[in-house]
């Protein structure tokens, strides 16, 4: 006779079977250059891969089936599926990985989903990398109760509250939640990266027409945990410009007018759960695992088969078979893997080691991530880094705070690697032109993994190719950075910057009080806008360029040309001066210099009203003329545009007498920035030619 | 027909929920352990004795190291084994009185016979047996050795245990065991059914009427306790309210709705508190080989208030929360839980800085105790080792 609750627990999945959605690609690159190896849900955290904790987390929910949909390395990830406890018999649910190799960013993968049709009813939606141990099957009767009164109700968001600093929230993405007070419908969201920074958001006013009780709130951390309504994917499908869950869909839902959909916030009051977004969050999550805020997942619950944790006084975690010498030191919120062997005057603080890791002799660590098989030789230091698998540190080396070893790097002796260094045994040269088209697909990156293993092969053969400066005479490991992206990605570069391990320490130290904090945000942000504000121009310049060079090129007419130009600058949300400096250089790039009066006229004539569109007020005109001015400056040659295009100009209207007065009077026009002498003979050529001008008529 | 498979599949199962705290509490986690052993021993193919002991001794190793605080599972692992040892002792000893009466009758299956002699032979002959495997593959020597020395303990030990030696092995073919041992489990399940109602029928015993009673934390068996003497006897309770999880709150609110006459205190009034209480009547997780309890923390600050003001300590406990171990290590049996409730985490900058921790239970020393009440009636600190030697058998203590 088998135990009374199994037989209910088979009728409930005869009804509806409990479906959960993991998504095991983060389609980001904040834990680059590490997952060029390894998944990031495969990652270690407290050493047990992040995926087992989310796993974890719908096992007690009760879920039936999970479909995990990966991208990266998704051999990898339906390897360790297939072979893990999930995939047997006695496991809780029905694990499916499905591979969907060509999505880009979440919208894809939920449109791919949503294509196959296997989604039956209401779902969890999960990130494959959230660490929690909330009862998920309350939230789901709670969000089937909310559905019952609001019909419209489509999604329910976990966020847990935490204060502006918490260590759990991840500094580089936030969101404000706009709720209301009774229901915790959510009527509004803004994502409120650091950079750029927000400093205003914009609310229908009808938010508050309809409630009463509105709270703004930007105190919760987003736990990337979402019950979703089956029509959620069907919107996605419909919209298949959202790309990001948050950003684009929530956003998108609570500020259409259309749909009418609702979505509610869960706030999690006794329970943990918290989403490794980037390096920071990686070592808040550790140290919440350490310090027991998600018990019962803790590593002496020993969920995994085969652990053996036993915790010690001062929260320190011990395996089987871990071999400490008797003058070692282990700090507070430590945990050693089995078969790690630490010799004499080893001090640890707050640091993972992870299983079979040597640590010689008077060595250091503090706040350090050390993965499976490293071996720490005599006298290294080690702060705030992370370690990946096999990593070796010869003698005498120190590791910064803020560094990241990838997997099989060596190092040393006797080196001191600066913070936030970035070492990864992949050539960053090779792999940066395929990140640059963004072409990631799958099957690349794995033809383009296995084609860096070859090419590591052959680094192993001829070591010269590393710095041997910078990493030692053994030294085996390529620098990574960052900051090699697009000039389009400067703030997402700074974003990861922020996140990088260990950054919070500097951060934190200034933010002690909130006045400097205050302080410190207007800072930034004012540095932010001076290079943000470029780049943005830049683009729109870029593109209005294109447009008019696309104009002259297929003949179109005034109006298309000027419509288009319209349509690029709203979108843009910028002035027709901006547009007006891209348009008249490049209009008067069309004159053709060696028969230059009579081309200067007919270019002028043809294109000439186009910059009229762009012109409104006397203002204008004047401005328009100093742009003119301006490009006939740069050069000898351009200098004797200036009179002609003037004159045609003149003559078809663009440009009215008042406003050439006004400019030649003006004490900018003559003398300029670019080269002063050919400012003045343009300024005294005007002068001849329109005083002519004028007394002619 | 339910197969090896089913039932590995309701192991997995239950060491899963057990691992992952989807069954907690005592009582529900021995039912559990229970019913599944008795799954274990219906559905298992085995016609020798030791064979089944394995057998259970190694399920009961997954379930103990699937939640070892709880010790109520290893209990009753350990209550199991020494059932199939005592139904399987009493067989032999029939057997062999019939034996040795109608000694014909037996030997006419080959088998039986071979079996016979191993039980007739002497009782050196088996336990040298026992140690060979110990020391592996000993020579002829070593085990010679070993058999004079096993005969010498003999000599100087527990001579009465001379007619269980025979059976220490446990190696005969039995083939009429199982619906025994099955009966004798299920026995000991109705007994974890009954327990709350055998304790809370001594309470007219224990409660005299206008006495000031004070309990801690939330006990199912101390509810019962106390709503079974209302019925009869008016009397009140002071509750203290055992923070950080204000158990305390939801004891206090179950007493009152059953009309007894409730007072919730503070933790820190306890002590001025106990100087008019009567008795103290709590429950406890469980108790240790030496009569020391693991219970709900808090737990230790009232039995010391009760020590300096003289007032009994009465425990409620059924007999499967008695472990055989001893507690050599307090915070072994101790269990760090999350520590939310002594601070919120929202403090952002405070946790990052303190170190918290939220112990879910208390080590209270026998001294402190004056009373076991069990379902098998009461019992003083001191006879624990008697209900344990009845209870376990001594080569089970460790699983």
């Amino acid at each position: 006779m088998a135990p009374t609750t199994k037989s209910t627990g088979k009728n409930i999945e005869a009804e509806t079977a409990l479906q959960a959605v993991v998504l095991a690609d983060s389609f980001n690159e904040r834990f680059r250059p590490i997952t060029l190896d390894m998944p990031r849900c495969l990652l270690p955290l407290c050493n047990t891969p992040l995926i087992e904790y989310t796993l974890e987390c719908l096992a007690v929910a009760g879920v039936q089936e999970v479909y995990i949909l990966c991208r990266a390395h998704s051999e990898k990830i339906k390897n360790y599926i297939s072979t893990s406890k999930w995939n047997r018999s006695h496991s809780p649910f029905k694990i499916i990985p499905i591979v969907t190799p060509e999505a880009r960013s979440i919208g894809d993968v939920l449109r791919e989903l949503d294509a196959k049709q296997l989604i039956s009813s209401d779902f969890i939606l999960i990130s494959g990398d959230v660490v929690s141990n909330i009862h998920l099957d309350k939230i789901l009767d709670a969000h089937r109760t909310r559905k019952n009164i609001d019909k419209n109700l489509i999604m329910t968001m976990v966020v847990k509250e935490a204060s502006p600093f918490h260590r759990t929230r991840s500094l580089g993405e936030s969101s404000i939640f706009v709720l209301d007070g009774k229901t915790q419908e959510c009527v509004h969201y803004e994502s409120a990266e650091l950079y750029p920074h927000k400093r205003n958001m914009i609310m229908d006013m009808e938010v508050f027409e309809k409630h009463s009780n509105v709270q703004i709130r930007n105190d919760f951390v987003d736990c990337q945990i979402d019950i979703c309504s089956i029509e959620v994917l069907a919107l996605f499908t419909e919209n298949f410009d959202y790309q990001d869950i948050r950003k684009d869909f929530v956003y998108g839902i609570l500020t259409s007018d259309l749909l009418g959909k609702t979505i509610y916030c869960h706030i999690v009051k006794d329970a943990y759960a918290a989403r490794v977004r980037d390096l920071q969050t990686y070592d808040a999550i550790s140290k919440d695992v350490l310090s027991r805020w998600t018990y019962p997942i803790v590593p002496d619950s020993n969920l995994q088969e085969g652990d053996s944790y036993e915790y010690m006084r001062g929260q320190i975690y011990k395996e089987q078979n871990v071999s400490l010498s008797r003058s070692c030191v282990l700090g507070e919120k430590v945990i050693i893997g089995s078969g790690t062997e630490i010799a004499e005057n080893v001090k640890i603080t707050n640091s993972v080691i992870g299983r079979r890791v040597n640590i010689g002799p008077n060595v250091k660590i503090d706040g350090a991530y050390i993965w499976d098989n490293v071996t720490i030789n005599a006298n290294c230091s080690i702060s705030r880094s992370i370690l990946a698998n096999n990593v070796v540190l010869e003698e005498n080396v120190i590791v910064n705070k803020g560094c990241l070893l990838s997997y099989n790097v060596i190092i040393g002796p006797k080196i001191t690697l600066p913070s936030y260094t970035k070492l990864t045994r992949h050539k960053q040269n090779l792999d940066y032109d395929d990140y640059d088209t963004k072409d990631k697909e799958d099957k690349e990156i794995n033809q383009l993994l296995h084609a860096q293993n070859i090419k590591l092969v052959k680094d192993n053969q001829k070591d010269d190719s590393y710095d041997i400066k910078l990493i030692g005479e053994n030294g085996k490991g390529h620098i990574w950075n960052d900051e090699t992206s697009d000039v389009e990605d400067d703030d997402e570069a700074k974003n990861i910057k922020v996140t990088t391990l260990a950054y919070d320490l500097s951060n934190l130290s200034f933010t002690d009080d909130e006045s400097t904090a205050s302080v410190i945000s207007e800072g930034s942000s004012d540095e932010e806008s001076d290079s943000d504000e470029p780049s943005n121009l830049e683009i729109f310049s870029k593109e209005v360029a294109q447009t008019v060079e696309r104009a002259f090129s297929e003949g179109h007419t005034i109006e298309i040309a000027s419509l288009e130009l319209n349509t690029l600058r709203m979108a843009s949300n910028t002035s027709f001066r901006d547009t007006r400096i891209v348009v008249i250089p490049s209009i008067l790039n069309q004159i053709n210099t060696d028969k230059l009066l009579a081309s200067t006229k007919d270019v002028l004539t043809r294109w000439g009203p186009l910059i009229g569109k762009l012109v409104h007020s006397k203002d204008d005109q004047t401005d328009a003329l100093f742009t003119l001015q301006k490009y006939c400056a740069k050069t000898d040659i351009n200098s004797k545009i200036f009179a002609p295009s003037l004159r045609t100009l003149y003559e078809i209207d663009v440009i009215e007498e008042d406003a050439i007065l006004e400019w030649y009077y003006d004490e900018r026009s003559k003398g300029g920035v670019g080269k002063p002498e050919i400012y003045s003979k343009i300024h005294d050529v005007v002068y001849f030619d329109s005083t002519l001008l004028i007394l002619a008529l | 027909m339910t197969g090896p498979r089913d039932l590995n599949a309701q192991i997995e199962s239950l060491v899963n929920r057990l691992r992952r705290r989807q069954v907690v509490g005592s009582w529900s986690v021995s039912l559990e352990t229970a019913l599944l052993l008795r799954q274990v021993v219906s559905v298992a193919r085995w016609n020798q004795v030791n064979v089944l002991i394995n057998l259970v001794k190694d399920v009961g190793g997954k379930l103990v190291m699937a939640q070892p605080r709880e010790l109520a599972v290893g209990n009753i692992v350990r209550r199991v084994l020494r059932l199939i040892r005592d139904v399987y002792n009493s067989e032999v000893s029939n057997s062999n009185t019939n034996l040795t009466s109608t000694s014909e009758e037996v030997e006419d299956d080959d088998k039986d016979y071979e079996d016979d002699n191993v039980i007739k032979s002497p009782p050196q002959k088996s336990k040298t047996y026992d140690l060979q495997s110990y020391s592996g593959p000993g020579s002829i020597i070593s085990s010679s050795f070993f058999s004079s020395s096993a005969s010498m303990i003999n000599l100087l030990g527990d001579g009465s245990v001379s007619g269980k030696e025979a059976s220490l092995d446990y190696d005969r073919k039995c083939y009429n065991l199982k619906p025994t041992i099955i009966s004798e489990l299920q026995e000991l399940i109705n007994e974890l059914e009954n327990m709350y109602v055998n304790i809370a029928d001594q309470a007219m015993e224990h409660i005299h009427s206008n006495e000031i009673i004070m309990t801690v934390g939330k006990s199912r068996t101390v509810e019962m306790f106390l709503k079974t003497a209302a019925k009869k006897r008016k009397f009140s309770i002071v509750v203290a309210e055992t923070s950080p999880k204000y158990l305390g709150h939801e004891m206090a609110l179950s007493l009152s709705q059953a009309g007894i006459d409730t007072t919730v205190i503070s933790d820190s009034a306890i002590f001025a508190v106990m100087s008019r209480v009567n008795k103290v009547i709590m429950g406890t997780h469980a108790v240790l080989a030496n009569g020391g309890l693991i219970s709900v923390s808090g737990t230790q600050m009232v039995a010391t208030a009760a020590k300096h003001h003289s007032t009994p300590v009465v425990v409620c406990t059924g007999l499967y929360k008695l472990s055989p171990l001893y507690p050599y290590d307090e915070d072994s049996f101790n269990d760090l839980v999350a520590p939310d409730p002594v601070m919120s985490f929202d403090e952002g900058e405070l946790i990052d800085k303190v170190t918290i921790l939220n112990p879910y239970y208390d080590y209270v020393s026998p001294e402190l105790v004056s009373l076991f009440i069990t379902n098998t009636g009461g019992h003083p600190p001191s006879y624990l080792y008697r209900l344990i030697n009845e209870n376990y058998d001594p080569e089970d203590t460790v699983i």
